[in-house]
């Protein structure tokens, strides 16, 4: 049991070991859970949650956050996965996937009597020249090429329940990002980027609106319009309906003619906030949603429509920075503030029915500084929304991913296998334990690669071999396609992802290996 | 014929009872801690039995802390490495492991019909011995700037060693020494702002100068302010209500609670107008703002941040030089805080508003990145503890070497010192060079080599004059260590010495143990 000259001691301890194994394992089973989700043709995952809702997704951090583990490591993966999808928003599963290969590689040599601590420092720097492998394989782009950049997102979106649609949903992506991207900027918010969902239609009817989707309706309980041109729209957070001070109150009515009074002057101050609110030129009146009183009431309602004003209320608090960002409109908090300046103005506002549900569509914004994208998600039921949702989502991941390090890579395993085979070599350059280490890193990288097969139905060794054969031989694009069944140039497949996508993966990986590897003692805390 | 002296349920453990009793309670939390000691210690994984949150770490004092000791013996280690904690920040596991292996010292001592007090008296000569030795060896090099920054980098390195940041200990320590250096002496650590975000790797942390509150400007403000006058407020600023319980207003008409609540918004339009009157462009709140203020602000080209925590107000306070103020009638008398730029920055997924060029120029902020949450609060761990060693080493300029030669020496040391001694106290002065040496030990043990052939090697080329010898544990065998720059703080080692004897003493004067009846939870029945 000695890996070094000098570690000829008598092993006494038997817990650290045990412990450390029993982390390892519970860290792989999590790994081997959502290890046939990967790849395009990788299957979904169906979670019924603990409040009965089911989930099917194919997204390895959803499913992850889904599961109830219980084991302090196996939760680490759990975090791990949510990592990847904060830093690259897509290869949450392959992160889990490495780090269980890893923590494999890792019993093995700890079975060889090798410190954990040199395991795991070894694994970081072999980490370390994976990304330099990684990147120097990598073609940079330019982000004035739309074309690549949808297939990388195509990549993305083809191991999803979407695949079909990638050639819908990946165009949808690029352009949303590319929209709200400032030019020279190293990072963009996807905020910027609202997604909508509504239940009904197909993913077909997914679209992309240059302009401000609403899911709230226009209220027509007083008959007021549905569809204004030349709109001008105000975004109001104050109320119109009677007034209320914060402190408590009563009106005391002593008589008949009292009561007249009170509603005369109900009508009176009503009338009067709207009739500011048209003075302004104002026709689209946006309500923010209101706790203590109503937002507006039906005579309010009835004077509006009067004045042919189209009124949407309950909008979110939230949501007021995002419309008046997208819309141009400053929020108005007093009708006495209420003036022309303040108006957002766009060609068209307009509510439509489509597949039974409704929304509100306002485009040809004028005067924004600070364009915003919003894309409508079509499904037939909840879950497959949800899951049309995330895979989108994803996919502007990947495209951001780009925007921040704008360099493409072939995707099919291609380069965890030419990484794999570049550090088999350089490993016979270093010597002792370091060797032992880079060889085991290495091997267990090709879990992808297998896995991507496995996957699919192919015969792992024979794809495997066949890749590594072919790398050899200067074939460093070489890659699984599933489509053709076998190996191929992925890159020429159009198969691309985000450099970034795999080194973050590798990186965060070998951290969280070398956290679990440092673990000799579980001690219960108060 | 016994005698009932205690009330009900009191325990008493007597003599060799006790002092079994308290040797084994602090043997077992020093093993406990032994294996965090060094560069290659491991990590322990707490898990809370209440809440099921678990908690990875190498910290000494933070595994101490988090377990639960029934053992009184057990209980004093525990606050000698708060005490480590607190005082030096580092080196609790040192303290923690010294106290206990002179207390497993002391008691083969015992054994050989030693009276406690003989054993109290050799270790106390032993400790002053020690503690002198460990004066020669220490080297001061703050008269020249350049090599202070090399020891304050070689301390950070020593420190980070131990910890999870050992892979980019040399990115660490250089972040450590740029913030220690910007507080210029100051060792209040507020200055220094950690934020952690999930995401990224460990690497990609970085030190900004400035302050950055995990908030964001009011809705359609500007998002960059140059050269900003802030004006920080704890205030509400809603109607300041009547805050009488069942206050009510009664009213016979709508026109006049329409009234009401135009007399409402008068007053808080008022406050705004008060405000306004300081000359600021940024105005932040502790307490929410709500719409109309902050409609009155945009208008009024001022920038209002709501809702900023207390940590934040506060801290924000002490950067910008300004102060929290509630009331707003005396302008002049108000110090405003300054600082030259404002602006939005994104970090991760997550939009922050960063204020750079503040009044306070000491003030940084490190921005941690990490895998997982306990990556990052263990990493927040660490570096805290070489940021207070650091801000320790300032004050106290004085050096001593790491990796078991300080040890070594003043075991040397106190040998000699044992044959100085005549009489049985020798053999105590003898026992804690022993314990000494047990430090060395255990980092070869931790890092898996052979523990005895290497002590002996580190030991014998000690007393062969070579002072500045130490362990490498990386190559495993003996180095000069102040060319690896394996270098300590002279606070810190004095500190883990003179606490851990002091504590052993503490624990061997024990020959009695008095347990009170356990509080029960029923309580008031």
């Amino acid at each position: 049991m000695s890996a070094k000259v000098s570690n000829a001691t008598f092993k006494n301890k038997e817990k650290p070991q045990e412990v450390r194994k029993a982390n390892i394992i519970a860290a792989r089973a999590v790994a081997d859970a959502v290890r046939t989700s990967l790849g395009p043709k990788g299957m979904d995952k169906m979670i019924k949650t603990g409040k009965g809702e089911t989930i099917i997704s194919n997204d390895g951090h959803t499913i992850l956050r889904h599961m109830a583990v219980l084991h302090p490591a196996a939760k680490m993966l759990v975090d791990l996965s949510g990592a990847q999808d904060v830093e690259a928003g897509d290869g949450t599963t392959s992160v889990v996937v490495i780090t269980g290969a890893l923590l494999g590689a890792a019993e093995n040599l700890l079975n060889k009597g090798i410190h954990p601590t040199l395991i795991s420092e070894s694994f970081q720097k072999a980490a370390e020249r994976s990304c330099q492998i990684l990147l120097d394989m990598s073609h940079k782009i330019s982000l004035s090429d739309r074309e690549v950049l949808i297939k990388a997102a195509n990549t993305s979106l083809s191991s999803k329940i979407v695949a079909q649609h990638s050639s819908l949903l990946g165009p949808i992506a690029v352009d949303s990002v590319l929209k709200v991207v400032k030019p020279e900027a190293n990072n963009v918010d996807l905020n910027d980027i609202r997604l909508v969902k509504k239940v009904g239609g197909t993913i077909d009817d997914t679209e992309m609106i240059d302009g401000v989707v609403l899911t709230q309706n226009v209220i027509k309980s007083a008959g007021g319009p549905t569809r204004i041109e030349k709109a001008r729209i105000g975004l109001i957070q104050f109320q119109l309906s009677p007034p209320k001070p914060d402190m408590e109150n009563n009106i005391v009515v002593n008589d008949y003619r009292q009561m007249d009074k009170i509603l005369k002057e109900e009508r009176a101050y009503l009338l009067n906030i709207c009739k500011k609110i048209k003075k302004a030129k104002c026709n689209v009146l946006l309500i923010q949603k209101s706790i203590l009183r109503d937002a507006v009431n039906d005579l309010a309602l009835h004077f509006l429509s009067a004045l042919k004003i189209l009124v949407v209320k309950d909008i979110e608090r939230d949501e007021v920075e995002f419309i008046s960002k997208s819309l141009g409109c400053k929020p108005i908090a007093d009708v006495d503030s209420f003036t022309e300046a303040r108006l957002g103005v766009a060609d068209l506002v307009e509510e439509t029915e489509s597949s039974g549900s409704k929304i509100i569509k306002i485009t040809g914004v004028k005067n924004v500084t600070h364009p915003t994208v919003s894309v409508i998600c079509r499904g037939a039921n909840n879950m497959i929304l949800d899951e049309t949702e995330r895979s989108l989502h994803d996919a502007l991941c990947v495209i951001r991913c780009l925007v921040k390090e704008k360099a493409l890579i072939a995707g099919g395993g291609a380069p965890e296998i030419e990484v794999s085979r570049t550090l088999l070599k350089e490993a016979n350059k270093l010597s002792g334990v370091e060797q032992l280490c880079f060889r085991e890193f290495a091997l267990a990288l090709e879990v992808i690669p297998t896995t991507l097969a496995e996957n699919a139905g192919l015969n792992p060794i024979e794809i495997v071999t066949d890749l590594r054969n072919k790398h050899e031989l200067g074939e460093k694009e070489a890659g699984i396609s599933v489509r053709r069944s076998g190996a191929t140039n992925t890159y020429n497949e159009h198969v691309l992802q985000p450099v970034l996508v795999n080194t973050s993966a590798i990186t965060l990986a070998s951290e969280t290996v070398k956290s679990i590897l440092r673990i000799d003692d579980i001690a219960f805390s108060r | 014929m016994s005698v009932n002296i205690f009330g009900d349920q009191v325990t008493e453990e007597r003599a060799e009872n006790a002092r079994l009793s308290s040797f084994v309670g602090a043997i077992a939390v020093g093993d406990l801690v032994k294996t965090t000691l060094g560069p290659k210690g491991m990590d322990k994984l707490l898990q809370s039995t209440s809440t099921g949150e678990s908690m990875v770490t190498n910290d000494g004092a933070t595994i101490l802390k988090s377990i639960p000791f029934d053992n009184p013996a057990a209980k004093v280690l525990v606050n000698i490495a708060k005490v480590q904690d607190d005082e030096v920040g580092d080196g609790t596991t040192s303290v923690t492991v010294l106290s206990a292996e002179l207390l497993r010292e002391a008691e083969k001592l015992v054994d050989k019909k030693i009276h406690p007090q003989t054993i109290i008296e050799g270790y106390r000569i032993a400790s002053k011995a020690a503690l002198k030795q460990l004066d020669s060896l220490a080297v001061d090099n703050s008269d020249d700037s350049e090599k202070f920054r090399q020891d304050l980098t070689n301390i950070a390195k020593t420190t980070l060693s131990s910890k999870i940041l050992s892979q980019d200990k040399e990115y660490f320590a250089k972040l450590a020494v740029d913030a220690i250096l910007r507080l210029k002496g100051s060792t209040n650590l507020d200055h220094i702002q950690i934020i952690k975000k999930v995401g990224g790797k460990l690497s990609d942390s970085f030190l900004d100068e400035g302050f950055i509150l995990d908030k964001r400007f009011g809705v359609s403000q500007p998002k960059k302010i140059t050269n900003a006058k802030i004006l920080i407020a704890n205030t509400s600023m809603d109607t300041d209500k009547v805050k009488i319980f069942g206050a009510k207003i009664k009213v016979d008409a709508t026109s006049k609670l329409a009234q009401l609540e135009k007399a409402e918004k008068a007053k808080m339009k008022a406050k705004v107008e008060k405000i306004k009157k300081f000359g600021i462009n940024v105005f932040v709140n502790r307490q929410l703002i709500y719409d109309w203020p902050e409609q009155l602000f945009s208008d009024a080209n001022i920038n209002s941040i709501e809702h900023a925590d207390f940590d934040g107000v506060e801290r924000l306070a002490l950067v910008t030089g300004g102060e929290v103020v509630s009331t707003f009638d005396n302008p002049e008398k108000v110090k405003l805080g300054h600082c030259d730029l404002i602006e939005e920055v994104i970090i991760g997924e997550d939009v922050m508003t960063k204020f750079s060029g503040v009044a306070a120029g000491q003030a940084c902020t490190i921005v941690l990145r990490g895998a997982t949450d306990q990556l990052l609060d263990e990493a927040e761990r660490s570096l805290h503890d070489a940021l207070s060693v650091l801000s320790q080493t300032t004050k106290e300029t004085r050096t001593v070497l790491g990796g078991g030669c300080s040890e070594m020496n003043m075991s040397k040391a106190v040998e000699q010192a044992a044959q100085n001694e005549s009489g049985k106290k020798s053999l105590a002065v003898e026992a804690f060079a022993r314990a000494l040496r047990q430090l060395p030990t255990i980092l070869c043990d931790n890092a898996g080599f052979d523990s005895s052939e290497l002590v002996s090697k580190l030991r014998s080329s000690i007393y062969n004059g070579l002072t500045g010898s130490g362990l490498d544990l990386n190559s495993g065998d003996i180095q000069d260590m102040r060319e690896l720059g394996i270098v300590e703080s002279y606070k810190l080692k004095k500190a883990v010495v003179s606490s851990a004897s002091e504590a052993a003493e503490v624990l061997l004067r024990v020959d009695n143990i008095i347990r009170a009846k356990p509080r029960t939870a029923d309580r008031g029945h």
